[in-house]
């Protein structure tokens, strides 16, 4: 049982004095970062590397911050779901359903604790899945080539698309110019510079912090000028805070089916948050059946998606520290973050750095708990954050963005760059493109290439060795399905529009 | 449909102008198979055909419920912006970080409906504070600029 030895040397370093305060220092700032419009977990990671970085954080604190960062945005996310019927973001649209509805009945407490608590439970099941699987997985990928890798990442692009559902051609384009955009720079095997019309500002790239902020940050301040409301008036979350031990009781077994489904949907990559918590609410309503209130306030219904979010969370960090391969969005920046600190995240990581991969899964343990302590004294200050109007919010936090991307290199060009790519995201956005295929290709992009260009080197030019083994010729096949999934779903679809037709 | 297919032609457009850049791409001598010119041109040819593809058969887009229709002001709204944006990043060095955020940050705020006094007291402000909280405490080295003089 060694794993739990490890996993007990993680707790050592993740109850350091310092490393705690980071984690409590991370799931505050999440929290405010997730509840303001405009901010989400992924500029809330990103913004925060180059902080960690100028601060000088050693590795593992720098990764429990941008952990905590990340389950507190996700918390964050809940409130504004909850008070305001607001969806912070995509993955939380299904918890305004029924955690509204509560809120409005004077329960806005409960539901926040609960949801919380729920939260908690998914991380928890999912973070033991974690420690069960993932040093299964990474003895297992040791194995794995350049070649795997290669066809690991097309898989991991391809299952982006055909999990997206709806509109998996924009999908894949989006992956692509992200892909594409991660050639940009000076070639590191042959010297070449590529696409960097001569300016040196772009000899070692496009720097990842400059495209996440502008994607993410600067196309949200463009989307805010439509709307001009001034704040929001949020349900006051008065009367009981915490839930009680019924409640907990009454949601027992939607946390555990959840749990381990939400685990499941985050390891798979490209399916992430957003599709667990709507498969959860789906299954748990078809479940409860005649007995649930569904969509009124129906604890149940409160607690399936925010299970499922909090286990999703979690389960994406499997792939990413065990492959190397990001699953997600969120992810994704992590990645950038690992490579800043000169760490490749892969098979190796958990033999060369156990201190870091078990302080990290540590510190989510912790993170969790802190976020349900927090949220009984602090729900009223959070509460007073959502009032301020956006007038004042918006110029501050394009302040910051710009700090941001200063902080990388110092250089006015990055942030030029900054506003081109934002206005070029504004536009996809406005086109209904999702953004964060294009961040995962970018981040892909670059190990893509290596890989493939050293699994061709190895064979000499051979193509074959790219479906030689049986693994890579498995991981095809994968593909091949996932590539026919959307059309499988289009298929049913006009399928069922007949059928339809046929009985009207 | 039609911005759509605007667009697509536009990318498409910039595909090929990017994979005739490519073209010449050869490393000088060596030593793999791959060159540097092959994962570029992959990736715009597989972009490219899936822009083709969109452009014959566009998907519809689809609006939320609390989406305003993109109309003349709200474009004006969000030039404008842009262009406070640039002027920013333009004088983010030459006036230093307080001031130039402050010069922006000011009508910023009236583009998103606030008051000038209120957004004045806020902006300067923050500004201020911000400073202090990232080149001081936090060491992200920010440039003073025209206020350096006031330094030491």
């Amino acid at each position: 049982m060694d794993t739990l030895g490890y996993l007990g040397q993680g707790f050592g370093v993740a109850l350091t004095p310092y490393n705690l305060a980071t984690a409590l220092a991370g799931t505050l700032i999440g929290t405010v970062v997730g509840l303001l419009p405009g901010l989400g977990p992924i500029n809330g990671v990103a913004l925060l590397i180059p902080i960690a970085f100028a601060l000088g954080l050693p590795p593992e604190s720098a990764l429990i911050l941008l952990a905590a960062v990340y389950l507190g945005c996700e918390y964050g996310g809940r409130i504004s779901s909850i008070l305001l019927n607001i969806p912070g973001e995509a993955s939380t649209v299904m918890t305004t359903l029924d955690g509204y509805p509560m809120a409005r009945q004077g329960l806005a407490g409960v539901a926040l604790s609960l949801s919380a608590w729920s939260s908690f439970i998914g991380a928890l099941i999912a973070t033991c899945g974690m420690v069960l699987f993932a040093p299964l997985l990474a003895k297992w990928a040791i194995a794995f080539g350049p070649a795997e890798y290669f066809v690991l990442m097309v898989f991991a692009i391809v299952a982006l698309a055909g999990m997206a559902g709806n509109r998996p051609l924009k999908t894949f384009i989006a992956a692509l110019i992200g892909l594409f955009l991660s050639a940009v720079g000076i070639d590191a095997n042959s010297g070449v510079y590529r696409f960097t019309g001569d300016s040196i500002h772009l000899a070692d790239g496009i720097q990842f912090v400059v495209l996440v902020l502008g994607l993410f940050s600067v196309s949200e301040i463009f989307l805010l000028l439509e709307k001009t409301h001034h704040g929001h008036a949020a349900v006051k979350a008065t009367g009981r805070m915490l839930f009680n031990f019924k409640e907990a009781a009454s949601v027992a077994a939607v946390n555990l089916r959840c749990g381990l489904l939400g685990f499941v949907m985050g390891v798979l990559p490209g399916a992430g948050a957003t599709l667990a918590s709507a498969v959860a609410y789906m299954t748990e309503k078809r479940i409860a059946g005649q007995s649930g209130t569904f969509g009124q306030g129906d604890k149940r219904g409160l607690a399936a998606p925010e299970t499922a979010i909090g286990a999703s969370a979690c389960g994406a960090l499997v792939p990413m520290l065990t492959l190397g391969v990001p699953g997600s969005g969120t992810t994704a920046v992590m990645i950038g973050a690992l490579t800043l600190y000169n760490i490749t995240p892969g098979p190796l990581l958990f033999q060369q750095q156990p201190d870091i991969v078990w302080g990290l899964i540590a510190s989510l343990f912790i993170a969790n708990v802190m976020l349900v302590i927090l949220n009984i004294p602090m729900i009223r200050i959070f509460t007073r954050i959502l009032a301020v109007p956006n007038w004042a919010l918006v110029p501050v936090i394009a302040i910051i963005t710009a700090i941001g991307v200063y902080a990388v290199h110092a250089t006015t060009f990055d942030l030029f760059l900054m506003v081109g790519i934002g206005i070029f995201g504004y536009i996809l956005r406005k086109l209904d493109f999702p953004l964060s295929p294009l961040l995962l290709g970018f981040i892909l992009g670059g190990l893509m290439e290596q890989n493939l260009r050293r699994a061709l080197s190895i064979s000499n030019g051979e193509v074959g060795i790219l479906w030689g083994s049986p693994i890579t010729f498995g991981v095809w096949v994968l593909i091949a399905l996932m590539l026919l999934l959307p059309l499988l779903r289009l298929w049913r679809r006009r399928q069922l529009a007949r059928r339809g037709a046929a009985n009207a | 449909m039609l911005v759509q297919r605007l667009f697509a032609a536009a990318l498409l457009a910039a595909c090929v102008g990017l994979a005739l850049m490519a073209w010449p791409y050869q490393a000088p001598f060596s030593y793999e198979p791959v060159g540097p010119r092959a994962y570029p041109l992959l990736m715009l040819g597989l972009l490219a055909i899936a822009l083709l593809y969109m452009l014959w058969r566009p998907t519809p887009l689809v609006h939320s419920e609390d989406e305003p229709p993109l109309d003349r002001h709200t474009l004006a709204k969000v030039g404008a912006c842009t262009l406070l944006l640039l002027v920013f990043a333009g004088l983010f060095e030459p006036l230093g970080f307080i001031l130039s955020s402050a010069l922006i940050g000011i009508p910023m705020a009236r583009l998103y409906g606030g008051k000038w006094l209120p957004s004045a007291v806020i902006v300067g402000a923050m500004s201020v504070l911000l400073y202090i909280l990232f080149d001081r405490i936090m060491d992200v080295p920010l440039p003073l600029g025209v206020l350096s003089v006031l330094e030491n």
